[in-house]
Protein backbone atom coordinates (compact mmCIF):
# COMPACT_ATOMS: atom_id res chain seq x y z
CA UNK A 1 0.00 0.00 0.00
CA UNK A 2 2.86 2.49 1.43
CA UNK A 3 4.68 1.13 -2.05
CA UNK A 4 1.37 2.25 -4.08
CA UNK A 5 1.17 5.48 -2.45
CA UNK A 6 4.34 6.83 -3.09
CA UNK A 7 4.07 5.41 -7.05
CA UNK A 8 0.81 7.68 -6.55
CA UNK A 9 2.49 11.25 -5.48
CA UNK A 10 5.92 10.70 -6.95
CA UNK A 11 6.62 13.51 -9.31
CA UNK A 12 8.73 10.45 -11.25
CA UNK A 13 5.09 8.98 -11.76
CA UNK A 14 4.00 12.94 -13.41
CA UNK A 15 7.28 12.98 -15.33
CA UNK A 16 6.44 9.23 -17.10
CA UNK A 17 2.70 10.11 -17.53
CA UNK A 18 3.13 13.05 -18.92
CA UNK A 19 5.84 11.99 -21.84
CA UNK A 20 3.12 9.10 -22.32
CA UNK A 21 0.33 11.65 -22.92
CA UNK A 22 2.91 13.83 -25.53
CA UNK A 23 3.89 10.17 -27.36
CA UNK A 24 0.19 9.67 -27.28
CA UNK A 25 -1.19 12.68 -28.06
CA UNK A 26 1.79 13.45 -30.57
CA UNK A 27 0.70 9.65 -32.29
CA UNK A 28 -3.10 10.93 -32.47
CA UNK A 29 -2.91 13.88 -34.34
CA UNK A 30 -1.52 12.27 -37.49
CA UNK A 31 -3.74 8.65 -36.71
CA UNK A 32 -6.71 11.19 -36.95
CA UNK A 33 -5.99 12.42 -40.68
CA UNK A 34 -5.25 8.66 -41.61
CA UNK A 35 -8.56 7.25 -40.49
CA UNK A 36 -11.13 10.76 -41.20
CA UNK A 37 -14.06 7.80 -41.11
CA UNK A 38 -13.50 7.28 -37.51
CA UNK A 39 -12.13 10.50 -36.30
CA UNK A 40 -13.68 13.51 -38.38
CA UNK A 41 -17.27 13.98 -36.39
CA UNK A 42 -15.67 13.29 -33.29
CA UNK A 43 -17.23 16.89 -32.43
CA UNK A 44 -20.55 16.53 -33.95
CA UNK A 45 -21.64 14.41 -30.35
CA UNK A 46 -20.37 14.46 -26.91
CA UNK A 47 -17.30 12.67 -26.60
CA UNK A 48 -19.16 9.51 -24.42
CA UNK A 49 -21.48 9.17 -27.42
CA UNK A 50 -18.86 9.20 -30.26
CA UNK A 51 -16.87 6.53 -27.65
CA UNK A 52 -19.70 4.04 -27.47
CA UNK A 53 -20.48 4.24 -31.50
CA UNK A 54 -17.19 4.64 -32.78
CA UNK A 55 -14.32 4.68 -30.73
CA UNK A 56 -14.71 1.53 -29.03
CA UNK A 57 -15.25 -0.23 -32.36
CA UNK A 58 -12.71 0.65 -33.78
CA UNK A 59 -9.45 -0.51 -30.53
CA UNK A 60 -6.69 0.00 -33.30
CA UNK A 61 -7.09 3.34 -34.46
CA UNK A 62 -8.11 4.63 -30.99
CA UNK A 63 -5.45 3.03 -28.95
CA UNK A 64 -3.79 6.36 -28.74
CA UNK A 65 -6.85 8.06 -27.46
CA UNK A 66 -7.15 5.36 -24.97
CA UNK A 67 -3.33 5.92 -23.73
CA UNK A 68 -4.06 9.64 -23.81
CA UNK A 69 -6.88 8.97 -21.21
CA UNK A 70 -5.00 6.57 -19.14
CA UNK A 71 -2.28 9.17 -19.07
CA UNK A 72 -4.85 12.10 -18.31
CA UNK A 73 -5.92 9.80 -15.60
CA UNK A 74 -3.07 8.27 -13.97
CA UNK A 75 -2.20 13.00 -14.17
CA UNK A 76 -4.66 13.93 -12.64
CA UNK A 77 -4.84 11.07 -9.89
CA UNK A 78 -1.04 11.70 -9.17
CA UNK A 79 -1.69 15.59 -8.60
CA UNK A 80 -4.37 14.65 -6.54
CA UNK A 81 -2.59 12.80 -4.31
CA UNK A 82 0.21 14.71 -4.19
CA UNK A 83 -2.40 17.69 -2.88
CA UNK A 84 -3.45 15.42 0.00
CA UNK A 85 -0.58 14.00 0.89
CA UNK A 86 0.04 17.80 1.72
CA UNK A 87 -3.35 18.29 3.07
CA UNK A 88 -2.46 17.91 6.63
CA UNK A 89 0.13 20.87 6.68
CA UNK A 90 -2.32 22.99 4.77
CA UNK A 91 -5.34 22.50 6.64
CA UNK A 92 -2.96 23.66 10.11
CA UNK A 93 -1.66 26.56 8.53
CA UNK A 94 1.71 25.67 8.93
CA UNK A 95 2.75 26.45 4.89
CA UNK A 96 3.32 29.03 3.40
CA UNK A 97 1.29 31.01 1.01
CA UNK A 98 3.75 30.80 -2.34
CA UNK A 99 3.79 26.60 -1.17
CA UNK A 100 -0.20 26.26 -0.60
CA UNK A 101 -0.28 28.01 -4.55
CA UNK A 102 0.96 24.89 -6.60
CA UNK A 103 -1.68 22.97 -4.91
CA UNK A 104 -3.95 25.09 -5.56
CA UNK A 105 -2.83 24.79 -9.18
CA UNK A 106 -3.55 21.26 -8.58
CA UNK A 107 -6.86 21.29 -7.42
CA UNK A 108 -7.74 23.94 -10.36
CA UNK A 109 -6.33 20.66 -13.05
CA UNK A 110 -8.13 18.48 -11.52
CA UNK A 111 -11.38 20.29 -11.63
CA UNK A 112 -10.81 21.68 -15.24
CA UNK A 113 -10.61 17.54 -15.75
CA UNK A 114 -13.24 16.30 -14.01
CA UNK A 115 -15.88 19.47 -15.27
CA UNK A 116 -14.60 18.33 -19.10
CA UNK A 117 -15.93 14.76 -18.19
CA UNK A 118 -18.88 16.11 -17.22
CA UNK A 119 -19.61 17.99 -20.49
CA UNK A 120 -18.09 15.19 -22.52
CA UNK A 121 -20.67 12.51 -21.13
CA UNK A 122 -23.88 14.26 -19.97
CA UNK A 123 -23.23 17.67 -22.73
CA UNK A 124 -24.97 17.46 -26.04
CA UNK A 125 -24.57 18.60 -29.61
CA UNK A 126 -26.84 19.03 -32.33
CA UNK A 127 -25.19 19.93 -35.61
CA UNK A 128 -27.02 21.49 -38.93
CA UNK A 129 -29.94 23.15 -37.85
CA UNK A 130 -30.62 24.71 -41.40
CA UNK A 131 -33.61 27.00 -41.47
CA UNK A 132 -34.92 29.30 -44.15
CA UNK A 133 -35.28 32.85 -43.54
CA UNK A 134 -39.11 32.87 -41.63
CA UNK A 135 -39.59 28.92 -41.56
CA UNK A 136 -39.22 26.81 -38.41
CA UNK A 137 -36.84 23.78 -37.76
CA UNK A 138 -36.70 21.47 -35.20
CA UNK A 139 -33.55 21.84 -32.51
CA UNK A 140 -32.62 18.26 -32.23
CA UNK A 141 -34.78 16.26 -29.75
CA UNK A 142 -34.34 19.25 -27.09
CA UNK A 143 -37.60 19.77 -27.88
CA UNK A 144 -36.95 23.54 -28.99
CA UNK A 145 -38.10 24.75 -32.31
CA UNK A 146 -35.91 27.50 -34.07
CA UNK A 147 -37.59 30.11 -36.38
CA UNK A 148 -35.13 32.23 -38.40
CA UNK A 149 -37.29 35.73 -38.20
CA UNK A 150 -34.19 37.43 -40.32
CA UNK A 151 -30.90 37.32 -41.69
CA UNK A 152 -28.76 40.35 -42.48
CA UNK A 153 -25.16 39.71 -43.90
CA UNK A 154 -23.25 42.74 -44.86
CA UNK A 155 -20.33 41.68 -47.64
CA UNK A 156 -17.17 43.75 -48.28
CA UNK A 157 -16.32 44.63 -51.64
CA UNK A 158 -13.48 41.65 -51.39
CA UNK A 159 -16.20 38.77 -51.13
CA UNK A 160 -15.77 38.11 -48.00
CA UNK A 161 -18.78 38.36 -44.99
CA UNK A 162 -18.10 41.08 -43.16
CA UNK A 163 -21.11 40.89 -40.67
CA UNK A 164 -23.42 38.76 -40.37
CA UNK A 165 -26.45 38.28 -37.79
CA UNK A 166 -29.80 35.91 -37.42
CA UNK A 167 -32.47 37.26 -35.75
CA UNK A 168 -34.12 34.17 -34.20
CA UNK A 169 -36.67 33.01 -31.40
CA UNK A 170 -36.96 29.90 -29.97
CA UNK A 171 -40.05 28.20 -28.99
CA UNK A 172 -41.02 25.16 -26.49
CA UNK A 173 -44.14 23.73 -27.06
CA UNK A 174 -45.63 26.38 -29.28
CA UNK A 175 -45.25 29.41 -26.75
CA UNK A 176 -41.64 31.64 -27.47
CA UNK A 177 -39.30 31.24 -24.34
CA UNK A 178 -35.96 33.00 -26.34
CA UNK A 179 -35.52 35.76 -28.41
CA UNK A 180 -31.84 37.14 -29.59
CA UNK A 181 -29.63 38.08 -32.31
CA UNK A 182 -26.95 35.21 -32.99
CA UNK A 183 -23.90 36.49 -34.82
CA UNK A 184 -20.18 35.66 -34.53
CA UNK A 185 -18.77 35.26 -30.87
CA UNK A 186 -22.27 35.75 -29.35
CA UNK A 187 -24.50 32.78 -29.56
CA UNK A 188 -28.05 32.60 -28.25
CA UNK A 189 -27.98 30.52 -24.77
CA UNK A 190 -31.32 29.25 -23.34
CA UNK A 191 -31.68 26.52 -20.95
CA UNK A 192 -27.98 25.50 -20.63
CA UNK A 193 -27.56 25.11 -24.93
CA UNK A 194 -25.94 27.92 -27.12
CA UNK A 195 -27.23 28.74 -30.92
CA UNK A 196 -24.43 29.20 -32.41
CA UNK A 197 -24.39 30.64 -36.36
CA UNK A 198 -22.49 28.13 -38.55
CA UNK A 199 -23.34 29.00 -41.84
CA UNK A 200 -25.68 31.02 -44.35
CA UNK A 201 -26.27 31.60 -48.09
CA UNK A 202 -29.12 31.53 -50.51
CA UNK A 203 -31.67 28.30 -50.81
CA UNK A 204 -32.32 27.10 -54.79
CA UNK A 205 -35.26 29.74 -54.79
CA UNK A 206 -33.44 32.52 -53.52
CA UNK A 207 -34.68 32.92 -50.08
CA UNK A 208 -31.96 32.97 -47.52
CA UNK A 209 -31.26 30.51 -44.96
CA UNK A 210 -28.71 29.89 -42.12
CA UNK A 211 -27.32 26.81 -40.27
CA UNK A 212 -27.12 26.77 -36.74
CA UNK A 213 -25.54 24.18 -34.19
CA UNK A 214 -27.08 24.02 -30.68
CA UNK A 215 -24.78 22.87 -28.28
CA UNK A 216 -24.87 21.92 -24.34
CA UNK A 217 -21.53 21.93 -22.14
CA UNK A 218 -22.93 21.39 -18.48
CA UNK A 219 -19.27 21.17 -17.49
CA UNK A 220 -18.09 25.00 -19.02
CA UNK A 221 -19.05 26.91 -16.63
CA UNK A 222 -17.00 24.94 -14.04
CA UNK A 223 -14.02 25.12 -16.35
CA UNK A 224 -14.02 28.30 -16.05
CA UNK A 225 -14.33 28.84 -12.52
CA UNK A 226 -11.40 26.15 -11.92
CA UNK A 227 -9.08 27.69 -15.20
CA UNK A 228 -9.34 31.12 -13.53
CA UNK A 229 -8.48 29.41 -10.18
CA UNK A 230 -5.16 28.14 -11.69
CA UNK A 231 -4.69 31.80 -13.66
CA UNK A 232 -4.81 33.38 -10.44
CA UNK A 233 -2.87 30.76 -8.54
CA UNK A 234 -0.63 30.93 -10.97
CA UNK A 235 0.36 34.75 -11.75
CA UNK A 236 0.90 34.84 -7.67
CA UNK A 237 2.95 32.14 -7.45
CA UNK A 238 5.02 34.29 -10.27
CA UNK A 239 5.60 37.54 -7.93
CA UNK A 240 7.81 35.73 -5.12
CA UNK A 241 9.44 34.19 -7.75
CA UNK A 242 10.82 37.49 -9.56
CA UNK A 243 12.61 38.06 -6.00
CA UNK A 244 13.74 34.81 -5.15
CA UNK A 245 14.14 32.11 -7.76
CA UNK A 246 11.93 30.31 -10.14
CA UNK B 1 0.61 54.33 -45.54
CA UNK B 2 -0.33 50.51 -45.94
CA UNK B 3 2.68 49.75 -47.74
CA UNK B 4 5.12 51.93 -45.95
CA UNK B 5 4.32 50.44 -43.00
CA UNK B 6 6.08 47.55 -44.37
CA UNK B 7 9.52 49.33 -44.52
CA UNK B 8 9.54 49.44 -40.34
CA UNK B 9 9.19 45.74 -40.70
CA UNK B 10 12.35 45.52 -43.35
CA UNK B 11 14.49 47.80 -40.85
CA UNK B 12 13.45 45.45 -37.46
CA UNK B 13 14.36 42.82 -39.73
CA UNK B 14 17.89 44.62 -40.89
CA UNK B 15 18.46 45.44 -36.83
CA UNK B 16 17.72 41.69 -35.89
CA UNK B 17 20.26 40.80 -38.96
CA UNK B 18 23.10 43.26 -37.40
CA UNK B 19 22.53 41.38 -33.94
CA UNK B 20 22.62 37.62 -34.92
CA UNK B 21 26.01 38.99 -36.97
CA UNK B 22 27.67 40.72 -34.37
CA UNK B 23 27.31 38.15 -31.89
CA UNK B 24 27.83 35.61 -34.38
CA UNK B 25 31.22 37.49 -35.14
CA UNK B 26 32.19 37.78 -31.41
CA UNK B 27 30.73 41.32 -30.94
CA UNK B 28 28.28 41.36 -27.36
CA UNK B 29 26.72 45.37 -26.53
CA UNK B 30 27.62 46.81 -23.77
CA UNK B 31 23.99 46.57 -22.57
CA UNK B 32 21.03 45.22 -23.45
CA UNK B 33 19.69 48.30 -23.99
CA UNK B 34 22.29 49.65 -26.70
CA UNK B 35 21.98 46.97 -28.66
CA UNK B 36 20.79 46.49 -32.52
CA UNK B 37 18.46 43.89 -31.05
CA UNK B 38 17.13 46.61 -28.70
CA UNK B 39 16.88 48.86 -31.62
CA UNK B 40 14.74 46.28 -33.67
CA UNK B 41 12.21 45.75 -31.07
CA UNK B 42 11.70 49.08 -30.81
CA UNK B 43 10.99 49.41 -34.79
CA UNK B 44 9.43 45.99 -34.59
CA UNK B 45 6.61 47.45 -31.80
CA UNK B 46 6.06 50.21 -33.81
CA UNK B 47 5.45 48.16 -36.98
CA UNK B 48 2.96 45.96 -35.22
CA UNK B 49 1.22 48.65 -33.87
CA UNK B 50 0.68 50.43 -37.25
CA UNK B 51 -0.49 47.54 -38.87
CA UNK B 52 -2.78 46.62 -35.98
CA UNK B 53 -4.31 50.64 -36.79
CA UNK B 54 -4.66 49.81 -40.22
CA UNK B 55 -6.16 46.34 -39.54
CA UNK B 56 -8.43 47.32 -37.65
CA UNK B 57 -7.43 43.89 -35.42
CA UNK B 58 -4.55 42.61 -33.71
CA UNK B 59 -1.57 41.29 -35.95
CA UNK B 60 -1.96 37.80 -35.19
CA UNK B 61 -3.86 35.71 -38.56
CA UNK B 62 -2.00 34.27 -41.31
CA UNK B 63 1.47 33.22 -41.46
CA UNK B 64 3.11 36.25 -41.84
CA UNK B 65 1.73 38.21 -39.13
CA UNK B 66 2.08 34.99 -36.99
CA UNK B 67 5.93 34.39 -37.94
CA UNK B 68 6.44 38.10 -37.36
CA UNK B 69 5.26 38.28 -33.82
CA UNK B 70 6.63 35.28 -33.09
CA UNK B 71 9.76 36.80 -33.80
CA UNK B 72 8.81 39.90 -31.64
CA UNK B 73 7.95 38.10 -28.61
CA UNK B 74 11.23 36.07 -29.03
CA UNK B 75 13.02 39.43 -29.44
CA UNK B 76 11.32 40.60 -26.08
CA UNK B 77 12.31 37.20 -24.15
CA UNK B 78 15.52 38.38 -24.15
CA UNK B 79 15.10 41.20 -21.83
CA UNK B 80 12.52 39.59 -19.86
CA UNK B 81 14.73 37.20 -19.15
CA UNK B 82 17.93 37.17 -20.16
CA UNK B 83 19.53 40.49 -18.64
CA UNK B 84 21.32 39.23 -15.73
CA UNK B 85 25.51 38.85 -16.72
CA UNK B 86 25.40 35.34 -16.49
CA UNK B 87 22.75 35.02 -19.09
CA UNK B 88 24.12 37.10 -21.83
CA UNK B 89 25.97 34.49 -23.29
CA UNK B 90 22.42 33.39 -24.03
CA UNK B 91 21.61 36.34 -26.65
CA UNK B 92 23.78 34.57 -29.31
CA UNK B 93 21.53 31.31 -30.16
CA UNK B 94 18.73 33.94 -29.03
CA UNK B 95 19.14 36.89 -31.81
CA UNK B 96 20.01 33.84 -34.41
CA UNK B 97 15.95 32.67 -32.91
CA UNK B 98 14.63 35.87 -33.53
CA UNK B 99 15.96 36.21 -36.86
CA UNK B 100 14.91 33.33 -38.32
CA UNK B 101 11.32 33.88 -38.00
CA UNK B 102 11.74 37.26 -39.24
CA UNK B 103 13.70 36.44 -42.00
CA UNK B 104 11.03 33.37 -42.69
CA UNK B 105 8.30 36.39 -42.55
CA UNK B 106 10.06 38.29 -45.38
CA UNK B 107 9.13 35.85 -47.62
CA UNK B 108 5.54 35.79 -47.25
CA UNK B 109 2.77 37.52 -48.55
CA UNK B 110 2.73 40.80 -46.30
CA UNK B 111 -0.73 42.35 -47.64
CA UNK B 112 -3.18 42.88 -44.84
CA UNK B 113 -5.45 40.39 -43.90
CA UNK B 114 -9.80 41.01 -43.66
CA UNK B 115 -11.35 42.13 -40.12
CA UNK B 116 -12.97 38.32 -40.01
CA UNK B 117 -15.91 39.14 -37.88
CA UNK B 118 -15.16 35.75 -35.80
CA UNK B 119 -11.64 37.66 -35.31
CA UNK B 120 -13.14 40.72 -33.63
CA UNK B 121 -13.22 39.97 -30.04
CA UNK B 122 -10.19 40.70 -27.28
CA UNK B 123 -10.63 37.08 -26.32
CA UNK B 124 -8.46 36.59 -30.15
CA UNK B 125 -5.54 39.56 -29.35
CA UNK B 126 -5.17 37.96 -26.10
CA UNK B 127 -5.46 34.08 -26.97
CA UNK B 128 -2.97 34.80 -29.61
CA UNK B 129 -0.68 37.23 -27.96
CA UNK B 130 -0.39 35.47 -24.53
CA UNK B 131 0.28 32.38 -26.44
CA UNK B 132 2.89 34.36 -28.38
CA UNK B 133 4.54 35.32 -25.38
CA UNK B 134 4.94 31.99 -24.25
CA UNK B 135 6.43 30.74 -27.19
CA UNK B 136 9.44 33.46 -27.02
CA UNK B 137 10.27 32.65 -23.82
CA UNK B 138 10.24 28.88 -24.45
CA UNK B 139 12.82 30.38 -27.48
CA UNK B 140 14.80 32.40 -24.62
CA UNK B 141 14.44 28.63 -22.49
CA UNK B 142 16.37 27.16 -25.70
CA UNK B 143 19.11 29.58 -25.31
CA UNK B 144 19.88 29.34 -21.85
CA UNK B 145 19.67 25.88 -21.78
CA UNK B 146 22.00 25.42 -24.30
CA UNK B 147 24.59 28.35 -22.57
CA UNK B 148 23.93 25.95 -19.03
CA UNK B 149 24.87 22.25 -20.65
CA UNK B 150 28.07 24.48 -22.07
CA UNK B 151 29.37 25.19 -18.65
CA UNK B 152 26.95 28.19 -17.74
CA UNK B 153 27.08 29.75 -14.20
CA UNK B 154 23.67 29.28 -11.49
CA UNK B 155 22.42 32.38 -12.82
CA UNK B 156 22.03 31.28 -16.78
CA UNK B 157 20.14 27.99 -15.19
CA UNK B 158 17.86 30.13 -12.87
CA UNK B 159 17.23 32.34 -16.15
CA UNK B 160 16.29 28.71 -18.14
CA UNK B 161 13.96 27.96 -15.44
CA UNK B 162 12.60 31.13 -15.30
CA UNK B 163 11.96 30.83 -18.80
CA UNK B 164 10.24 27.63 -18.51
CA UNK B 165 7.70 29.27 -15.55
CA UNK B 166 6.99 32.33 -17.59
CA UNK B 167 6.53 30.92 -20.97
CA UNK B 168 4.25 27.97 -19.38
CA UNK B 169 2.47 30.87 -17.22
CA UNK B 170 1.89 32.94 -20.54
CA UNK B 171 0.78 30.11 -22.41
CA UNK B 172 -1.52 28.99 -19.97
CA UNK B 173 -3.32 32.11 -19.49
CA UNK B 174 -3.71 32.43 -23.60
CA UNK B 175 -5.15 28.81 -23.55
CA UNK B 176 -7.76 30.19 -21.25
CA UNK B 177 -8.87 32.82 -23.13
CA UNK B 178 -8.41 30.79 -26.67
CA UNK B 179 -10.84 27.83 -24.49
CA UNK B 180 -13.35 31.68 -23.42
CA UNK B 181 -13.27 32.34 -27.54
CA UNK B 182 -13.68 29.08 -28.41
CA UNK B 183 -16.99 28.58 -26.40
CA UNK B 184 -18.41 31.99 -27.58
CA UNK B 185 -16.79 32.15 -31.20
CA UNK B 186 -17.37 28.05 -32.51
CA UNK B 187 -19.59 26.59 -29.86
CA UNK B 188 -17.40 24.90 -27.70
CA UNK B 189 -13.97 25.10 -25.96
CA UNK B 190 -12.60 22.23 -27.03
CA UNK B 191 -12.21 20.56 -30.46
CA UNK B 192 -10.68 17.46 -31.84
CA UNK B 193 -8.03 18.92 -34.12
CA UNK B 194 -4.42 18.16 -34.07
CA UNK B 195 -3.61 21.51 -33.00
CA UNK B 196 -5.86 21.24 -30.37
CA UNK B 197 -4.38 18.20 -29.03
CA UNK B 198 -0.86 19.44 -29.94
CA UNK B 199 -1.56 22.74 -27.78
CA UNK B 200 -2.57 20.60 -24.55
CA UNK B 201 0.27 18.46 -25.40
CA UNK B 202 3.16 21.55 -24.58
CA UNK B 203 0.80 22.56 -22.18
CA UNK B 204 1.27 18.93 -20.02
CA UNK B 205 5.16 19.02 -21.37
CA UNK B 206 5.75 22.31 -19.85
CA UNK B 207 3.98 21.38 -16.62
CA UNK B 208 6.02 18.29 -16.05
CA UNK B 209 9.23 20.51 -16.85
CA UNK B 210 8.34 22.94 -14.29
CA UNK B 211 8.17 19.90 -11.79
CA UNK B 212 12.01 18.26 -12.96
CA UNK B 213 13.85 20.06 -10.40
CA UNK B 214 11.45 19.35 -7.78
CA UNK B 215 13.06 15.27 -8.33
CA UNK B 216 16.43 14.58 -6.47
CA UNK B 217 18.83 13.58 -8.38
CA UNK B 218 19.07 9.43 -8.82
CA UNK B 219 22.18 7.38 -10.34
CA UNK B 220 19.29 5.04 -12.43
CA UNK B 221 18.37 6.05 -15.80
CA UNK B 222 17.67 9.08 -16.63
CA UNK B 223 19.07 10.29 -13.52
CA UNK B 224 17.00 13.16 -12.87
CA UNK B 225 20.20 15.45 -13.26
CA UNK B 226 20.30 19.46 -14.23
CA UNK B 227 21.08 18.62 -17.41
CA UNK B 228 18.37 16.38 -18.27
CA UNK B 229 15.88 19.21 -17.12
CA UNK B 230 17.91 21.61 -19.67
CA UNK B 231 18.18 19.50 -22.24
CA UNK B 232 14.17 18.92 -21.95
CA UNK B 233 13.75 22.75 -21.58
CA UNK B 234 16.16 22.98 -24.97
CA UNK B 235 13.50 20.05 -26.62
CA UNK B 236 10.25 21.87 -25.46
CA UNK B 237 10.84 24.94 -28.38
CA UNK B 238 10.95 21.99 -31.06
CA UNK B 239 7.84 20.54 -28.80
CA UNK B 240 6.42 24.32 -29.30
CA UNK B 241 7.65 24.89 -33.10
CA UNK B 242 6.07 21.54 -33.98
CA UNK B 243 2.57 22.85 -32.13
CA UNK B 244 2.56 26.47 -34.22
CA UNK B 245 4.30 25.31 -37.32
CA UNK B 246 4.52 22.17 -37.88
CA UNK B 247 0.54 21.49 -37.34
CA UNK B 248 -0.44 23.86 -39.52
CA UNK B 249 1.97 23.04 -42.24
CA UNK B 250 2.05 19.34 -42.34
CA UNK B 251 -1.00 18.24 -40.45
CA UNK B 252 -4.64 18.64 -41.61
CA UNK B 253 -6.27 20.96 -38.86
CA UNK B 254 -9.41 23.49 -38.80
CA UNK B 255 -7.18 25.49 -36.35
CA UNK B 256 -4.52 26.92 -38.15
CA UNK B 257 -2.39 29.60 -37.55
Amino acid sequence: MTVLWRLLTSLKTCAWASLAFALAGAAGSVIMGRYPEIFSDMDAQVFAGWLADKGLGAPGPALWLYGLLLATGLLVVNAACCTAERLVQILRGKTSLRRLLPHVMHVAFVGVVLSHLVSGVWGDRVPGVAVPEGSFARVGATGLVLRLDRLDVAMAPEGYPKDFAAAVTLFRDMAPVARGVVRANAPLFHDGYGVYLKNFGPTPWGAPYAVFDANRDPGAGWILVFAALFTAANALYLLPARRSDA
Amino acid sequence: MHGAHVVLFWLSLFAYGAEAGLQLGGIAPRSPFRSALFAGLLLHALFLGVRWALSGHAPMAGLFESLTVFSFFTALSAFLVCRDPGALPAWKPLSVLVLLPQAGAALVDKRLTPLYPALDTPWFATHVGLSFLGYGLFAAGLALAWVVMRGGDESAYRAAARAALYGFSAFSAGMVCGGIWAYYAWGSYWIWTPKEIWSVLLWVYFAALTHLKFIPPGTGWPGWTRNLEMGATAAGYFVMLTTFLGVSLLLRSSHSF
